[in-house]
């Protein structure tokens, strides 16, 4: 089973190196969006230099580094389920003798190591060049930070995959699936650190998955929260990561049984 | 048992939901819904035994496709049993899945972006084939599918028939007792199409492979299939062999007749031979029907020849395509037994 979901990953990573364009705008995506972000925060700065309790120099490192993971734990497979099931594609997925929720979490896996190789290390070496980036608290900080993005590349995606059994019953699901988009960019810290947000929001992200995903791993790099806490959020991350699998693993087998394949 | 079909009052409901027309059905509809139920298919039973080969045949719409996704553990059925290879196919989907092989004429199960032989790796693992059995299988597929010289191309720039060859390989890669094939030959060329059918037959004759091929192109079902089942709204119309279908269906025999000269064909129009249907179809030319039981046609030629000079004669055959579209038109006659228990 195990060297199965490896072979479903070398076809993820194979799938991600099939058109060149794809991955070049892919680096290039991320480095403007860091900019951006970068001369954002730049101009808040200049007004409040202790804004948020961040310096600048902790600021943009927090984007930088967000982005980064970011290039890494994101995938697609929400949007490729979706397809499959709305073009009856899934019927391929499922007269393989595989789970289907193993099948699509291992090619996102894939796809994670595919972008960390070629994606990721690049886009970091680039703005790592470019931009003030501070390096991790310590050594320590940094194993935990690791070991928190693994997390975040698993957390998305179980989480994909429970959005992308919605398609089963939804003739439509592009709506659902933008709306996710960008609530997992804005929960997650990406976009403004979870600390900044008013206090009815920040009190919905506590209880949602998505905070792990981002602002858990950059806190733990840039030393904000301290070790006891570290080790809740590493907790907290991984019971996400076994409760998204297990719904999943449950909602699938509920959709499965409406699914409705006409024609060919 | 492995290469067993047993299928018992299989039923497939699909619930679609009625759009009400108009700006004012357009707003009620983001209210309440309106729910119609369709039978795709209707309390089927058939059983199909290890080493058949079967063909399963209706109009579009009739139920194939959605009985073979039955079968392959695809769909969940609504009501009835399934029994195949030994397994429950819904509900012990994955290692059910591991004993069968599936060919679905109009999708592809190999990875669309990546050279062909990376999907057979892939696959070999899945299905855990040994180094020496996949090579092994390999030289066999070469040898009647040719599929060598495609294995580094990605999927999307085979043409159809390529594609098809690849994608029956990948099919019975890990060598399944049992094999679901639903429109193999849909938009092949006849080489192409005589290519999977002599792949199929070999299959099935060495290993005695179960088939059941679902398909609009009869020749299909000529040259392979001893058995056929012909499905139509959801039901089960025929069950038996094609000889058979032809034998309940084809009541008339007709005989055609060129004459010598028109005093000969004078002579033709008087002759009398009851329960016999006459007709012109040029200058020289008749054509007479008359019911395949009621009498036998050497009789009637006799008759005729003793009587007239004739220069040809032609006994028309039926084709299976006339017999099956009569069926698909009109069903079957209420005297033709509907199917075989």
């Amino acid at each position: 089973m195990q060297s199965v979901a490896l072979e479903f990953a070398r076809i993820g990573f194979l799938n991600m190196l099939a058109f060149r364009l794809r991955y070049y705008t892919g680096v290039i995506t991320y480095f403007i969006n860091v900019t951006v972000y970068y001369f954002i925060w730049r101009a808040i700065y200049q007004v409040d230099p202790g804004f948020a309790g961040f310096s600048f120099a902790q600021m943009t490192t927090y984007v930088a580094v967000g982005w980064i993971i970011r290039s890494m734990y994101f995938n697609n497979i929400d949007s490729e389920m979706a397809e499959d099931i709305l073009e009856g594609k899934i019927t391929m997925v499922m007269i393989k003798p595989v789970s289907v929720q193993w099948s699509y979490i291992s090619r996102a896996l894939g796809e994670s190591a595919f972008r960390l190789c070629l994606l990721t290390t690049p886009t970091a070496l680039l703005l790592g060049l470019i931009f003030p980036v501070l390096a991790p608290a310590s050594a320590a900080h940094f194993a935990a930070f690791l070991a928190a993005v693994a997390g975040s590349v698993l957390l998305v995606a179980a989480l994909n995959f429970a959005v992308g059994c919605c398609a089963v019953r939804l003739t439509s699901i592009l709506g659902l699936l933008r709306a996710k988009f960008w609530a997992q960019d804005l929960l997650s810290g990406v976009l403004v650190p979870v600390t900044l947000f008013p206090a009815p929001l920040r009190l919905v992200s506590r209880w949602l998955p998505f905070e792990h995903i981002g602002f858990t791993p950059m806190a733990i790099y840039l030393g904000r929260i301290s070790w006891r806490q570290t080790a809740e959020a590493l907790a907290l991350e991984a019971f996400w990561i076994v409760a998204l699998l297990a719904f999943g693993a449950w909602f699938w087998r509920a959709m499965s049984r409406r699914i409705m394949v006409h024609g060919g | 048992m492995p290469g067993h079909v047993e299928v018992q009052e299989l039923v497939k409901h699909f619930r679609t939901f009625e759009r009400r027309e108009g700006l004012w059905g357009a707003l009620q509809n983001l209210v309440v819904r309106e729910y119609k139920t369709v039978a795709a298919v209707d309390r089927i039973s058939f059983e199909i035994r290890p080493g058949e080969m079967v063909g399963y045949i209706g109009p579009n719409g009739a139920g194939k496709s959605t009985t073979i996704k039955m079968l392959t553990g695809i769909l969940v059925p609504t009501a009835g049993r399934v029994r195949s290879n030994g397994f429950e196919p819904f509900r012990e989907r994955s290692r059910y899945a591991r004993t069968i092989g599936a060919v679905f004429g109009q999708r592809t199960q190999l990875w669309w972006d990546i050279a062909v032989v990376e999907s057979f790796r892939l696959l070999k693992k899945i299905y855990a084939v040994s180094d020496a059995d996949y090579a092994a299988r390999m030289r066999e597929f070469n040898e009647v599918l040719e599929i060598e010289r495609y294995l580094h191309t990605p999927v999307r720039k085979l043409s159809l028939g390529e594609r098809m060859r690849c994608d029956m390989a990948a099919a019975l890669l890990h060598n399944p007792p049992l094999l679901f094939l639903d429109e193999p030959t849909i938009g092949l060329d006849i080489v192409a199409k005589e290519n999977i059918r002599a792949f199929l037959k070999r299959v099935n004759r060495e290993y005695g492979t179960t088939v059941l091929l679902t398909t609009h192109d009869l020749s299909d079902i000529e040259e392979l299939c001893p058995r056929l089942m012909i499905i139509d709204h959801g039901r089960l119309l025929f069950d038996g062999g094609l000889a058979e279908l032809k034998r309940q269906l084809w009541r008339d025999t007709t005989v055609k007749f060129d004459l010598k000269d028109r005093e000969q064909a004078q002579r033709f129009e008087q002759l009398e031979i009851p329960g016999i249907r006459r007709e012109k179809l040029g200058d020289l030319t008749y054509l007479l029907s008359f019911g395949r039981d009621d009498r036998p046609t050497a009789d009637v030629i006799r008759q005729v020849v003793n009587a007239v000079e004739v220069l040809d004669i032609a006994i028309e055959e039926q084709s299976i395509e006339e017999v099956v579209k009569r069926i698909y038109l009109g069903g079957m006659s209420p005297e033709a037994p509907p199917c075989n228990p």
